[in-house]
Parts: structure tokens; C-alpha cells; sequence
């Protein structure tokens, strides 16, 4: 069963209110605090429910039992409506239903603070459209020229600064491609997943990861 | 009228189209649930006295013929069930030369101004943005300095932006956990990610929209910076798992994308599903066929993709598995496929 105002799954109380099942926290929230009282702070006062229940009924007439029946006044629309609906009818039902929007817009976008433009005034936005490089095509691997290429542990970065994305002790991102990855160690793989993934190279970081797992589950890719 | 959708777009391997809609409702008048039609006819009526004639055609939808009500669907300006419309009197559509940019009256919203863009174009904002400022200074648009821009669906209330993406990602969807991992990528974003489908149909296109979610506490600014910044994120990973399937499993991807262009190209009848899984792996192998014996434009399984998921002049929308709508689709791809091999 979940709570009608917040949709929250209901865990040990349930609070019963003109037909609404509401959960204890929104049961609070709408000021039903006097129907979540524990008895045992009843029995600890034994002239305070008689004082309660004389307050209660005097306050019965002033509470809004049947939020529900919150109806807009210019367009007709009831918040029952409104809930099912998602929808509201007219302007005047931002006032109308103003709790129960806010509530809905911080559920669906943990916010309901306006930060966007004014009427006819322009965004001042100057997106544009990224290049996104296409990704080179895999050629069949010549384990020669990878080895002749492969990059010395002590060797002094070369690469432009952009490429230069690369952990504290392990190796730069072109070297990382440049690698043949059989002559890495362990560690270096794993410092080079990071760097790969760092730099968005999610095929790089792929290849390194299969090569450190075939080293783990015992394989030979050397 | 030229289309929209068949100019060569950026990234176009991957996004199909980027679109920017942003909804506006008028002061004066209820919101559209609740907008009696004696009402809805002075607003149809104050909105058409405000569009500007010289660069936007069109009008209420009731009045628009089976051709162009075809047309306006496979162009994206009128939503895939336009031809069983609800309501048209109460409806408007206004676009221009070439259908990138449309205002559609009284569709959720009293306003709904519409840029398209084939590929990935962010630009269709501040074209879009363009003609919303126009309406802005000729009309009282519901607004509050609290909630910004009013309207009917809360979801929208604030900015009435969103931005779209549509994407074909065959690569990322044959990859285990890859459409799962992508969902973490683009929540973590707040966007969000949805499969291209009609009502109970499976969603087995491999088409996805990937679109911005938040209108409130957010500038425009940052939901364009990062719908970029989301949409580079999944060209690359698209690119890198269609360069890992064709490079680890080349004999079997060379086989079924044959396969696949032999299929579309010489079917008598085919399914919609058969046809959108025949174009993703079309697709995916597109750039790794060294063979040189299928010649296939990107513009052209763009082209085809988008025909097949707006579909609107199949005889039968509702069942689009009948004999007859097959018959019609395979028809179709044929002619365009047989004019690509001539070209």
C-alpha cells in the first residue's frame, strides 16, 4: 500500500484520514500531528484526552478534511484532478494548488527555482555544436611495429599537451596506445584503464581491461 | 517542399535528428484541458492573426487534406497517429519552407514552436528560440518570475524547453548491459533515455531518444552545454562498440550485413521490426564494408530509418503487420534503394 499524497511505499503506520491513507510523515506535514500521538503519552496525562478532544472538536470546522475538494476558482479544476492528471487548467491554479506543485516539481526535478530567461528576451547561451572525432578503425594489429613502438617505462612524455592525460607514475594516454599491451604490467594496466576512461577512449579502456582479465583468469595474451 | 531530413547532417552515422520545442501559453485563456471550444476558437484565431504569413504556412488541422496530413506526419510536424487525430478544429499547425520549423496551436499547450535538424545541430534552439521571441513580443505569454513560463503540464513549467535527440545506437543494443550502463550515463546527465516505439509495440528498433528533462533550476545555457556534452558521450561510445563488434566478429557482421542490404533491398513484403533490424545492421557494418559491392549513403539509411519510424502512408497504421502494409514498406525501400544503387 503506498501513501496517496506522496506515493511512498507505507512501512509500520498508516493514518486513515476522511478515506486519504497518508503516510505518518505527511500525515504531519498536512497537521494530523494529534492522530500520530502514541497513546502511552495519553495514559501519562490522564486529563489530556478530554482537553484534546474538546480542542479537536473545536477545531473540526475550521479543518480542510477534504483537501482533495480544493477546487480552482476561475477554471473549475479540483486537486483531485490535478493529481491524477499532472495537469493544471489555467494560471490562476498556480495559486490554487501551490503546495501541492511545488511538491510535484521538487519530486520530478529537485527544484522549483525559475533560472531561465524572461519574455522576449534572448538566452544567453552560446552552445554549439561539438566535433566529435570519428573513431579510427581498428587494422589488424602488427606486433612488430607495436613493439618497436612501445614505450619505455622511463620515457619522457612527448605527446601534445591535450593527450597528456596520464596517472601520477603510470603512462600518458598516446603511449597507452601506442603500447604493445603484453609488455604493461599489471599495473600499469590498471592505471591505464583509468587514464583510457578518464579520456572517454572507452575502446582503449576495453582492450586494456581484457587484457588484464585474461592475465587474472589465467590466459596468455602476451 | 523540401524535406528537412534528407540534408547531410552532423554525426550522422549515429544522431538522426536533434529537435528544440519549446511550449508557451497565453494569458487570457484556460489552459487547454480546460479551454471550452467557443474559447478555443478566439485562440486559434488571436494565434493566427500573430504568425508571420511570409515565412510559415499552414492552419487548423481540419482543414488540411489526406496528402498533406501525410506529409506533415512523415515530416515530423504532426505526431505519428495524425491521420486519427483527435479533435482538429481545435488544432493548428504552421510551417515553413522546408517543415525545420513549425508552431503547432492547442497540442498539450497553446503554443508548441518546433526546430528540426537532421544529425546533431544544436542550433534548432536558437532558431527555435527565434521564432518564440517573435510570439513573445506580440503576445501576453503566461509567466511568473517564480515558476518562469506557465504551463498546462507542470512537468514543463519553467523554461518549456526540451531538447531531443533521436538516435540509432545497434551497436550499443547488440552489447550486453550496453543500453543499461547508457541509462546511468545519461541520468547521471538528468536526461533521459527512451526507446523509439509506438503503444505496444516492442521497442526493438534500436532508436532511441535521449532528451533534457529539467525546466526549472537550470539556465537554457546549461541544458543545451549539456545535452552536448551528453550526445559527444554517445556518438563516441556508439562508434566504439560498432568498431569492437566489426573488428572482433568481422566474418559474421560482413555476413548479416549483407544479408541485411539483400533483404531491404529485394523483400516483396516485410515487417517493420524486420526492416528497422535489417537497417541497424546496415548500420553498424556501414563503415567497415571493404567489399565496395554495396553503395549506401548515410543520407539514404537515414532516410530510410525515419521513413520506417514515422510511416505514416502505410495503408494501415493500426496494423502494421497486415500483408498490405508489408507489401507497402518493402515497396518503399526498394524504390529508394534501387535509385541509390543508380546514383
Amino acid at each position: 500500500m503506498r501513501c496517496e499524497r506522496c506515493g511512498k511505499e507505507l512501512t509500520n503506520r498508516i493514518i486513515k484520514i476522511n478515506g486519504i491513507t497518508y503516510c505518518e510523515n505527511c500525515a504531519r506535514l498536512m497537521g494530523y500531528d494529534r492522530f500520530l500521538r502514541d497513546p502511552a503519552d495519553l495514559m501519562s496525562n490522564p486529563f489530556s484526552p478530554l482537553d484534546q478532544l474538546a480542542t479537536s472538536l473545536m477545531q473540526m470546522s475550521e479543518l480542510d478534511f477534504g483537501n482533495s475538494t480544493l477546487t480552482c476558482p476561475k477554471c473549475g479544476m479540483t486537486l483531485r484532478e490535478f493529481e491524477n492528471e499532472g495537469r493544471v487548467g489555467c494560471i490562476e491554479c498556480y495559486n490554487t494548488f501551490n503546495d501541492n506543485i511545488v511538491r510535484e516539481m521538487f519530486k520530478q526535478q529537485g527544484n522549483s527555482e525559475y533560472a531561465g530567461r524572461i519574455p522576449a528576451q534572448s538566452a544567453d547561451t552560446d552552445a554549439k555544436t561539438e566535433d566529435v572525432p570519428q573513431i579510427k578503425k581498428i587494422a589488424k594489429p602488427n606486433p612488430d611495429a607495436a613493439k618497436a613502438e612501445a614505450p619505455k617505462a622511463d620515457a619522457k612524455e612527448s605527446a601534445p599537451a591535450d593527450a597528456k592525460k596520464s596517472s601520477k607514475d603510470g603512462l600518458t594516454l598516446d603511449q597507452l596506445m601506442k603500447a604493445d599491451l603484453g609488455m604493461l604490467s599489471d599495473e600499469e594496466l590498471e592505471k591505464g584503464i583509468k587514464v583510457a576512461a578518464d579520456a572517454e577512449e572507452y575502446k582503449l579502456a576495453s582492450r586494456l581491461r581484457d587484457e588484464l582479465k585474461g592475465r587474472k583468469d589465467g590466459g596468455n595474451n602476451g | 517542399m523540401a524535406e528537412w531530413y534528407v540534408n547531410e547532417g552532423k554525426d550522422n552515422d549515429v544522431v538522426l535528428s536533434t529537435k528544440a520545442c519549446i511550449v508557451r501559453n497565453i494569458k487570457g485563456y484556460n489552459f487547454m484541458p480546460r479551454l471550452d471550444d467557443k474559447e478555443c476558437k478566439s485562440l486559434l484565431e488571436t494565434i493566427d492573426g500573430v504568425i508571420d504569413k511570409d515565412e510559415f504556412m499552414g492552419g487548423v488541422a481540419s482543414g488540411f487534406d489526406k496528402e498533406t496530413t501525410l506529409r506533415l506526419t512523415r515530416l515530423q510536424i504532426l505526431g505519428r497517429e495524425a491521420s486519427m487525430m483527435a479533435d482538429p478544429d481545435r488544432k493548428a499547425f504552421y510551417y515553413n519552407d522546408d517543415a525545420s520549423l513549425s508552431i503547432g496551436v492547442g497540442s498539450g499547450e497553446h503554443l508548441t514552436v518546433k526546430a528540426m535538424a537532421q544529425g546533431h545541430d544544436i542550433s534548432v534552439y536558437k532558431k527555435a528560440e527565434k521564432v518564440a521571441l517573435d510570439l513573445e513580443s506580440k503576445l501576453d505569454v503566461a509567466f511568473s518570475e517564480t515558476y518562469g513560463f506557465l504551463t498546462s503540464n507542470i512537468k514543463l513549467a519553467g523554461t518549456g524547453l526540451k531538447i531531443l535527440y533521436t538516435v540509432a545506437l545497434p551497436a550499443i543494443s547488440k552489447t550486453e548491459g550496453g543500453i543499461a550502463a547508457l541509462t546511468q550515463r545519461v541520468g547521471q546527465y538528468e536526461w533521459q533515455i527512451y526507446p523509439f516505439a509506438e503503444r505496444g509495440e516492442i521497442a526493438d528498433s534500436g532508436v532511441y531518444i535521449i532528451a533534457s528533462v529539467n525546466t526549472l533550476g537550470i539556465t537554457e545555457d546549461e541544458v543545451l552545454k549539456r545535452g552536448e556534452m551528453l550526445i559527444a558521450d554517445v556518438i563516441k561510445a556508439e562508434r566504439a562498440c560498432r568498431d569492437e563488434i566489426a573488428s572482433n566478429k568481422k566474418e559474421q557482421s560482413a555476413d548479416i550485413y549483407g544479408r541485411s542490404y539483400g533483404t531491404l533491398r529485394y523483400a516483396g513484403m516485410i515487417s517493420r521490426s524486420e526492416a528497422l533490424q535489417a537497417l541497424g545492421w546496415l548500420r553498424l557494418y556501414h563503415d567497415y564494408d571493404d567489399s565496395g559491392e554495396i553503395k549506401l549513403s548515410w543520407n539514404t539509411l537515414d532516410k530510410l530509418t525515419m521513413d520506417i519510424l514515422w510511416e505514416p502512408g502505410a495503408p494501415s497504421r493500426k496494423s502494421s503487420q497486415s500483408a498490405a502494409s508489408q507489401k507497402f514498406r518493402a515497396n518503399g525501400i526498394r524504390k529508394i534503394l534501387k535509385g541509390d544503387d543508380l546514383s
